[in-house]
């Protein structure tokens, strides 16, 4: 994992210093709230509909186990006792008063973590594969590049007041578990013509009121040139980007109205000048991140075990979790564990305190003693031994943290929506809830297979719901909460945005209404192993709006 | 006339506050049904109140919502305010053991 150095601990403790004063000055009435209202979002802090709500960045979704204790003690000292891991790599304590947040940030600073452009018009958190060193299917970490970019787009003074927020992620497998495509820059590491890796660049993806998919402006740049072609593209954006509008200030309106080709002209025009500069990759500079994420000293094992084997076929219980939850890992003898968020006894993507403590002892028990948040809100231990999966499970069950549910009906994204967020129109967390409640029967989640019900609580689409499978939209119809369902959309390496079915339904009606949309998927598919999207994209919308408006 | 009422976030603890005018007398309350409504003809003095509690930095935005008249007292007019005055709808997270900040702090102010 990455280290701080001195210079990083020194900059960190000065703006959370610089932060208290401002807080101080704020309450003693000599900041207003507009003053003040700056200086706050660029610390991550927010005013929700009940409270202030504090975002923590979680650097490419990358924890150890005792950044993770921190994050339960201030869960537990200043907040409810939970927090809530959002689908970009970050955490959202709902409830901390202004007077403490100094406090938080200094716990947070002491443990290498902060809230730094986690709000405001600049680069956000970058996001990254959960899996990122461990999966089988990976071309290079990417973890050593995510970190290069946490380093060159921290504080960087030309990039802090763009035309609006800035989201950036890598993926380095073939799978794309960071949703890649709907990022402002997606980077995914590939191999190039001479068997040497570079990144396939795209740009402009979004979601929010206009969603679009990332177009894809080089098919191939070599790594050293990273920083200084996203230096190009943000620099291009910061000087086109619409700040008069502020729907159309997003970089993938740029992208659009320009037009891609000439987008790529820019955006080369602009690197050609930079392209030598200080920002170009040295060698010796990338091997110094890289020797930060060094595989672990993993024991030599092989890849059976014999009370694993005897488990899967004589508990059931165990067995089914082991289906869903688990994933092989490039190392023979281990296995990646999903930790679901996603139980019917809390929101999607809450953990209470206790929660996360224990998460970290068993992070130190079983897997090194790091955790990974993902997109879809779970949690990920990375270097689980074979012989000891039966041991965590049981612990994982007792902590209601082992549904076995990974990436399937009920493991569903959600927003806070109007329970929570002041932009909403809608709830999302109690139609989670309803189709949890619904689809608890195993059999049933396992017949359907891989499937992804995202939800949104307005149309700034925080829950990813165009990019689900089947997306939720809560809207505000004359005071009535209703909601809107789109179909056939993914955020994997196969990105699509869904299509708006029909008219919207009602509160006590989406739920039948989603029952009935994977009935016809039932009903139509052409062999079990045919997904919902496969069947979707084969028939097209007729038979979904039929059962559903028919 | 729909009846009215000023509510806001406390400066200092973020959380919901209700605008109360006895006697002449402000306080901020995290009860809806404490607040003082009037018709929007007759919002003068609890907008001066609420106004100056903001310049006092006691409370931020302040605005003001549509309530109804229910057997309990004042109910917030639409499904947000609603949820604004009483919380999420639905149990929050807890673990058992857990001590943390009680729902009194909410009536700090
Ligand atoms: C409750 C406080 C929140 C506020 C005020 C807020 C605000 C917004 C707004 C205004 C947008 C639209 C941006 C645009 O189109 O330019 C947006 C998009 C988004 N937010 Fe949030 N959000 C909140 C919570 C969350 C949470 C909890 C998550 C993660 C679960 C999240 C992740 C995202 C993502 C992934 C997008 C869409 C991607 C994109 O930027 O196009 N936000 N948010
Ligand atoms: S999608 Fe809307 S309701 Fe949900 S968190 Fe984002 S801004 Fe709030």
């Amino acid at each position: 994992m990455y280290q701080y150095s001195e210079q990083d601990h020194q900059l960190l403790l000065e703006r959370v210093e610089q932060f208290r004063g401002q807080v101080q000055r704020r309450l003693s009435g000599q900041l207003s709230e507009d003053e003040f209202k700056q200086q706050r979002l660029r610390n991550g802090l927010y005013l929700q509909l009940h409270a202030y709500m504090l975002r923590v960045a979680i650097p490419y979704g990358l924890l150890s186990a005792e950044q993770m204790r921190t994050l339960a003690h201030i869960a537990r000292k200043y907040d409810k006792g939970y927090g809530h891991f959002s689908t970009r790599q970050n955490i959202q304590y709902n409830w901390p008063q202004l007077e403490d947040v100094p406090d938080i940030l200094d716990d947070l600073a002491a443990v290498e973590m902060h809230a730094i452009q986690t709000s405001g018009n600049c680069i956000r958190n970058t996001t990254s594969d959960p899996l990122a060193g461990v999966a089988r299917d990976e071309i290079e970490d990417p973890r050593p590049y995510c970190e290069l970019i946490r380093q060159w787009s921290t504080f960087h003074p030309e990039f802090n007041f763009l035309p609006r927020k800035f989201k950036i992620a890598v993926s380095g497998a073939i799978g794309d578990r960071a949703a890649v495509a709907v990022h402002d820059i997606g980077l995914r590491l590939v191999e190039g013509p001479e068997g040497e890796n570079g990144f396939e660049i795209y740009v402009g993806g979004g979601l929010g009121r206009t969603p679009m998919i990332g177009k894809l402006i080089r098919p191939f740049l070599p790594k050293e040139d990273m920083l200084t072609y996203l230096e190009a593209i943000l620099r291009v954006y910061n000087q086109l980007g619409r700040r008069d509008n502020l729907y159309k200030a997003r970089i993938k309106i740029l992208v659009h109205e320009t037009g891609e080709e000439k987008f790529r002209e820019l955006v080369e025009e602009e690197w050609q000048k930079i392209k030598a500069t200080g920002l170009y990759l040295r060698e010796q500079d990338v091997e110094r991140i890289k020797g930060f994420f060094k595989d672990p000293d993993y024991e030599t094992l092989p890849d059976t075990d014999a009370e694993f084997e005897n488990q899967l076929l004589s508990n059931p219980e165990f067995a089914r979790w082991a289906d869903k939850n688990i994933e092989l890992h490039k190392q023979s003898g281990y296995r990646v564990v999903y930790l679901s968020l996603k139980s019917a006894n809390q929101p999607p993507g809450d953990v209470t305190a206790d929660q996360m403590d224990a998460v970290a002892d068993l992070a130190d028990k079983y897997s090194l003693g790091q955790i990974r948040t993902t997109h879809r809100q779970n949690l990920v231990l990375s270097d689980v031994k074979l012989q000891d999966l039966p041991a965590l499970w049981q612990e994982l069950k007792a902590l209601d943290l082992a549904t076995p549910n990974y990436n399937h009906v009920t493991d569903i994204i959600s927003c806070p929506g109007l329970d929570y967020c002041a932009l909403a129109t809608a709830r999302s967390i109690p139609i989670s809830k309803a189709i949890t409640d619904r689809f608890d029967d195993y059999d049933f989640v396992n017949d359907l297979g891989d499937v992804s019900i995202n939800i949104s609580g307005c149309i700034n689409a925080c829950g990813h719901h165009h990019v689900a499978n089947i997306g939720i939209l809560g809207v505000n119809k004359k005071g009535e909460e209703v909601y809107q369902l789109t179909l056939g959309g993914s955020a994997r390496e196969d990105a699509s945005i869904g299509k708006i079915i029909g008219p919207a339904f009602d509160a006590d009606q989406i739920v039948d209404a989603i029952g009935d949309v994977l009935n016809v998927y039932l009903e139509n598919r052409e062999e079990p192993e045919e997904t919902f999207l496969a069947t979707y994209r084969r028939l097209g919308q007729d038979p979904f709006k039929e059962r559903l408006y028919g | 006339m729909a009846l009215q009422v000023y509510t806001a976030s406390l400066l200092k603890e973020g959380l919901v506050a209700y605008l109360s005018l006895k006697d002449g007398v402000p306080s901020w309350t995290a009860d809806i049904r404490e607040a003082t409504a009037d018709t929007a003809d007759r919002l003068d003095s609890l907008k001066a109140a609420a106004e100056s509690a903001e310049q006092d930095n006691i409370v931020v935005a302040p605005y003001v919502i549509d309530v109804l008249e229910t057997e309990n007292g004042w109910k917030a007019a639409t499904k947000r305010e609603q949820i604004r005055a009483e919380g999420p709808s639905f149990a929050l997270p807890q673990d058992s053991s857990t001590a943390h900040r009680s729902d009194e702090s909410r009536r700090a102010a």
